[in-house]
């Protein structure tokens, strides 16, 4: 079973999500500030990680650079959440080296298919 | 009385003279004996009318010619004396003759004739003077006046009043009391000599008098005449001499600074000679010439101070607008998912009835996020934060998309949406994503105003530009030449009136216009389609008549156009000989050769060095001008931090830069500058 590692601290978003993530068949492990979110990440080693960019302690894009210039955990995927829209520039490409984002509000099948990317 | 001055050899003639023109009693006679110098000297402190002088006399042509070249004499006749039938090599030096032997008739009437000459000339020569002196008045009025419409600054247009009275009427003294743009009183004074205290005093008190009085009717700004800024300006600070309070006895000219109803200050002058009628009407032409200027100014001071007020207010609003977005998106993501896990019965079966509820609430909050992203979009054109992604694309398979994306809606209502694309459809640098979102709006509104069993056709073609009437446009921001795809989305449904066309682009324009509104949308659709429209150079027409139908047709330039841009840029003329690096730093990549054009930065023939062009991450400024790059001159593609480098080894014409590049634009010329500084 696929490991996916939801960060989030918006619990709603991560209940409902990872509710429906299981639906399909995934393993969800659920991180609801940055802080924890970082260090399951890097004890997990999870197959894909959901990060939103807002957050308490550390935000998401402090954590997406971190992993990525990890030569350990560099190759694991990386989908942004973002509920601004100019964030979307310096998510893709650029600083943080994510590799997909979604925008707020989402559908589920939008999620599935970027997922599926990367793990199908 | 008339003077007259004798140069004579023997004394016999000259005493005769003497005694002769003596008895004449308006006659001032003066002769002169010992060296010449001596005798040149007297010649000019007399001042003669009439010089007689006989041929013989010693140096007789050397003085002539010493008295001539001085301009004290200019005017002065010289009458020579000859024998009868003599000739001498400089009789044209004279201006007349009397032959010997003397005859006191003739000599009496041609000692008149030549006062007279002396006289004319005399009053030729003031005349002479006046007029080019009023000439030099005239000029300086010219060229104030042209100064007083070049400027909107006050304080500036004050000086240029007082220099002009400067010149033409070269006062002493002048005072001047204004208001600043506070309201407070400005006591400005400009001396020749340094005034004393008291004279200082005098003036101001005599000016805030001035002041008042003009304002008598009006309730007048209370001044603490202790406490009124003054300005000196002294022009000759060096010398000792010292205006002290009997300057204000100098005769002077006063007048207020107004226009209408409009009072801006006083002005006087004082100066020791006497001011003469002209001075007074040039000095009224300026005090009236300044006051028109000045009110221009104040009211360009009261719309800029308000323009910021509005610009400030118009940021708030744009920042609130973008953060509220951002949290109502927020709380919108569980609802949407929540009621995603009911409907697919993942989480419990529900009954049909409840399954129709939850994709009413699922549908109106797809609803609410388009709303929220048309907000966040305006918000993001209107502070200039919408980046758009330019790529070489292809808009045949979008439009395509579109037609199957509206597919669903379109059936219940039983509208047919008819694509026909006339030719193969050519590229376009475009950001095709907001392409999409301007036709994917277009569509949504033909839907949304044709009534049922309707027809929208959608219908691409390629036209050149003189097959576009400019005048049908909707307010074009950019050039139209060259080739376009045009693409028309047209309906049979409600249509709109003429005088409304140009409304319907406003923000809202929906909610203001229609009480009756049943047509859903917020009336953003169209601001920001006009907006993206203009960001891609495009334009857009409507044709519509009333309860008939609408057609929006949208040009977009082909990436071929671009080309033409690329010729421009290389005969564009460069006005920086000198200039080592260009600073250009542009957002939109489109809008930065267009830049370079307009300003007429960029002469290709004369720059022998390097380009550098930054460009961020990205490879698409190559897109636009790889003519450039093939040129005689080199042009790199790096990253900031290479660049950096880059200039440090090699001197460059020109910088093209990226603002929102992975570290930001501003900083890197910032270093730039630094570096070409040092």
């Amino acid at each position: 079973m696929k490991k996916i590692l939801i960060v989030d601290d918006e619990k709603d978003i991560v209940e409902t999500l990872s509710f429906m993530l299981k639906a399909k068949g995934f393993e969800c492990i659920c991180a609801y500030d940055g802080e924890e979110g970082l260090s399951l990440a890097k004890s997990i080693n999870p197959d894909l990680v959901i990060l939103d960019v807002m957050m308490p302690k550390i935000n998401g894009y402090k954590i997406c650079r971190l992993l990525k210039f990890d030569n350990k955990y560099k190759d694991i995927p990386i989908i942004m959440i973002t509920a601004r829209s100019q964030d979307e520039d310096k998510i893709i490409g650029e600083e943080t080296g994510a590799d997909e984002y979604i925008t707020k509000p989402f559908e589920f099948s939008e999620v599935l298919e970027k997922i599926n990317k990367y793990l199908a | 009385m008339n003077k007259v001055f004798l140069l004579f050899n023997a004394d016999s003639a000259k005493n005769r003279i003497n005694s002769f023109l003596l008895s004449k009693s308006e006659m001032e006679v003066m002769s002169a004996q010992g060296k010449i110098e001596d005798i040149l000297i007297q010649i000019n402190n007399f001042c003669a009318d009439v010089i007689l002088i006989e041929n013989g006399y010693e140096n007789c042509e050397f003085v002539i010619r010493q008295i001539k070249s001085n301009s004290k004499n200019q005017n002065t006749q010289i009458i020579l004396f000859l024998n009868k039938h003599e000739q001498c090599s400089f009789m044209n030096l004279a201006d007349g003759f009397i032959e010997y032997p003397l005859n006191d008739d003739i000599l009496v009437s041609t000692l008149e004739s030549h006062f007279k000459i002396k006289k004319s000339l005399d009053r030729l020569y003031e005349n002479n003077k006046e007029l080019s002196r009023s000439l030099y008045q005239l000029n300086v009025l010219y060229n104030t006046s042209s100064q007083f419409t070049g400027t909107l600054n006050t304080s500036k247009l004050y000086d240029i009043m007082i220099e002009a009275m400067e010149k033409t009427l070269s006062f002493d003294i002048s005072s001047v009391l204004i208001l600043n743009s506070e309201g407070n009183p400005v006591f400005n004074l400009n001396t020749i000599h340094t005034p004393s205290d008291n004279l200082v005093n005098a003036l101001k008190i005599r000016s805030v008098l001035n002041f008042k009085n003009e304002l008598k009717n009006e309730s007048h700004p209370v001044f603490d005449i202790e406490n009124i800024e003054i300005k000196q300006n002294i022009k000759q600070t060096r010398s000792n001499k010292v205006f002290g309070i009997d300057t204000i006895s100098y005769d002077s000219l006063y007048a207020p600074i107004k226009i209408g109803d409009e009072f801006f200050g006083v002005v006087e002058l004082f100066r020791q000679n006497p001011f003469l009628p002209e001075d007074v009407t040039c000095f009224q032409a300026i005090t009236h010439q300044v006051a028109l200027p000045l009110r221009s100014a104040k009211l360009y001071e009261e719309i800029s101070k308000t323009n910021k007020k509005l610009e400030k207010l118009e940021k708030l609003k744009s920042e609130f607008v973008s953060i509220v977005s951002h949290e109502l998106r927020t709380p919108l993501t569980p609802i949407n998912n929540s009621l995603e896990i009911v409907l697919s019965e993942q989480a419990g079966t529900i009954s049909d009835e409840a399954k129709n509820f939850i994709s009413m609430a699922k549908r109106n909050i797809q609803r609410l996020s388009g709303i929220i992203e048309d907000l966040l979009d305006l918000s993001r054109i209107q502070t200039g934060k919408l980046d758009l992604k330019y790529k070489i694309c292809d808009i045949t398979s979008s439009l395509e998309l579109l037609q199957k994306t509206f597919l669903q809606v379109a059936n219940e209502k039983n509208i047919n949406i008819k694509l026909e694309i006339k030719k193969k459809l050519p590229e376009i640098y475009a950001d095709i994503r907001r392409i999409e979102q301007i036709f994917s709006n277009l569509v949504s509104n033909a839907l949304k105003f044709t009534p049922n069993n309707g027809v929208i056709d959608v219908c691409a073609d390629i036209v050149d530009s003189s097959e576009i009437n400019v005048e049908n446009l909707i307010s074009v921001s950019s050039p139209i030449f060259g080739n376009y795809i045009k693409i028309s989305v047209s309906d049979n449904g409600i249509g709109i009136k003429k005088e409304d066309i140009p409304k319907i682009f406003d923000k809202f324009s929906q909610i203001e216009s229609s009480l009756k509104r049943n047509n859903g949308g917020v009336g953003l659709g169209l601001t920001i389609t006009k907006q993206l429209i203009d960001s891609h150079l495009g334009a857009i027409e409507v044709i519509s008549q009333e309860s008939k139908g609408s057609t929006f047709v949208v040009y977009l330039p082909l990436a071929d156009n671009l080309k033409v841009f690329e010729m421009d840029l290389s005969h564009a003329l460069i006005s920086h000989d000198d200039v080592g690096i260009i600073k250009i730093i542009s957002k939109k990549e489109f809008n930065l050769i267009e830049k370079l054009k307009e300003n007429k930065l960029l002469n290709l023939s004369k720059l022998s060095k390097e380009l550098i062009f930054d460009i961020g991450e990205s490879e698409e400024y190559f897109v636009f001008i790889p003519k450039i790059s093939y040129s005689s001159f080199e042009a790199y593609c790096c990253a900031i931090e290479d660049y950096i480098d880059k200039i440090k080894q090699n001197e460059c014409d020109i910088i093209l830069s990226k603002m929102h590049s992975a570290k930001d634009g501003f900083d890197a010329v910032k270093i730039m500058t630094i570096l070409t500084k040092g």
